[in-house]
């Protein structure tokens, strides 16, 4: 009965679906702020500072996902870090996606015209003040889409962590298929587990997009 | 109040500045005018800091504009700039505009910032535009809203590039007229224009720059009316249309 085996398998994904949050939140509160450092540095107007910082932006995106995840789980220890397997996603992920956070808050910032920093300048604005309150409001408007992509991705690729043995909701589900053959309730299950947490996700932005665009309405 | 020493400046090896001298006396309107490329809106932007220049000094206010544009916040809080394309904060209603630099600059209680930003925006005659945003007002508006911007500061200078070049020609009138209602005031001021009536009209004096220099320099009856260069009378001819008659004649019915 494919109802009895979905009551019998929801609180087992379900524990696997907390452990997916657990890395989504996680991996977020590292590559938001990250990302903006990141940003920040490269656009120092320090030549070697950005270069350093695009450098290593570029070279973290140019690697699979799932390589630098196992690079940080199983060379790290090589050289006497050692993490479990959720502390090594959530940081692997953490650290690989706030690179690309890094150029969605850049293309943010670049986005907004240069006139908006030198009006705050000539009303005797410092240069750090008015980029909190002049040219970062209006960058977060701009990058608020791509970042929500870019969350929304963060969330499915917390399946990657799978590969370490993680038990997240990708994970479970396997383990289920594995001794059931169930694999057509099991995935599907795995599927809506997922779009629940995605769909409401954009669903968010949609809401914050308007909240942060009232001055755009006529 | 401004005194502008031997300035040059160039964008890599493309000379702007070369060799400009001037100076601006206290509650005087200065009109700079020449073809487009000829270093005006860089010179007038060098006087708050807003551009770096190479060589040369110039002295605001009885203190020196670091050549590198350096360290200009307090000098920027007593020179007053208005923007071609306005530049109001878009994600702020016409108050907040004004009242940013009170608030977050100055310190000032809300409160207070508020009555004076209502008072400006009134002077300006935006009254009833209190709570519009940027996107919501006409180009005049926006331009009238980012000069009691600049004036919540009580600055001692304003300047102003190119301010009527962006709007309708129906628009330029009124920000024309609030402009000079401040030079009535006796405010200084440095304002790069195309419109050569107002200049007549408004400044005490007229600079005509040409290939990064001041070609002349004079009252702006004499520069305007009576131009000794022939390469400011060839401008003038140009901008006014191709009879070259004196400026007084020119109908403009925009300039109220």
């Amino acid at each position: 009965m494919v109802w009895n085996n979905i009551v019998e398998y929801t609180p087992i994904l379900l524990d696997g679906a907390v452990v997916t949050v657990m890395i989504t939140v996680g991996a977020l509160i590292i590559s938001t702020p990250l990302g903006f450092v990141w940003a920040m540095l490269k656009r120092s107007r320090y030549k070697p500072v950005s270069l350093v910082a695009s450098s290593i932006i570029n070279v973290v995106r140019g690697l699979p996902m799932i390589v630098l995840l196992f690079y940080i789980y199983f060379v790290f220890p090589d050289v006497g870090i050692r993490l479990t397997s959720l502390q090594a996603s959530i940081i692997g992920l953490g650290f690989g996606y706030s690179t690309y956070v890094a150029e969605v808050f850049r293309s943010g910032i670049e986005a907004v015209d240069p006139g908006q920093m030198e009006a705050a300048q000539s009303i005797g604005m410092g240069r750090i003040k008015a980029m909190i309150r002049v040219v970062l409001p209006q960058a977060f408007r701009v990058a608020l889409p791509p970042y929500s992509s870019t969350l929304v991705m963060m969330l499915k690729d917390s399946a990657i962590a799978s590969t370490i043995a993680v038990a997240e909701m990708t994970r479970q589900g396997q383990l289920i298929a594995a001794s059931t053959f169930q694999n057509t309730t099991v995935y599907t299950m795995v599927a809506v587990f997922y779009l629940a947490m995605s769909l409401p996700m954009m669903r968010v932005t949609k809401i914050l997009e308007r909240r942060f665009g009232k001055h755009e309405m006529t | 109040m401004i005194e502008i020493t031997d300035v040059y400046k160039s964008f890599g090896a493309n000379p702007v500045l070369q060799g400009v001298s001037a100076r601006v006396a206290a509650g005087e309107v200065v009109c700079l005018i020449g073809p487009s490329g000829s270093g005006k809106s860089t010179l007038l932007r060098c006087i708050n800091g807003l551009e770096t220049y190479d060589e040369g000094s110039i002295d605001v206010l009885g203190s020196r504009v670091d050549s590198r544009g350096k360290n200009a916040n307090a000098l920027r809080k007593q020179v007053g700039m208005v923007f071609q394309r306005f530049n109001l904060f878009p994600h702020r209603t016409a108050l907040e505009n004004v009242m940013e630099g009170p608030v977050h600059v100055n310190g000032q209680p809300k409160s207070e910032a508020r009555r004076l930003a209502e008072e400006l925006l009134g002077k300006v005659g935006l009254v009833t535009k209190l709570h519009a945003y940027p996107r919501q007002l006409s180009g005049g508006q926006q331009q009238r809203v980012a000069i009691a911007r600049s004036l919540a500061m009580s600055p001692k200078i304003m300047l102003f590039d190119e301010p009527t070049s962006a709007l309708d020609p129906e628009l330029v009138g009124e920000v024309l007229s609030v402009m000079r209602s401040l030079a009535n005031d006796g405010m200084t001021m440095v304002i790069v224009t195309h419109e050569m009536q107002f200049a007549k009209q408004v400044a005490d004096r007229v600079w005509f720059l040409h290939g990064g220099k001041i070609v002349e320099e004079g009252s702006a009856r004499q520069v305007l009316g009576a131009p000794k260069e022939p390469r400011t009378r060839d401008f003038l001819r140009r901008v006014i249309g191709e009879d070259a008659e004196p400026v007084s004649s020119i109908e403009r019915h925009s300039v109220s």
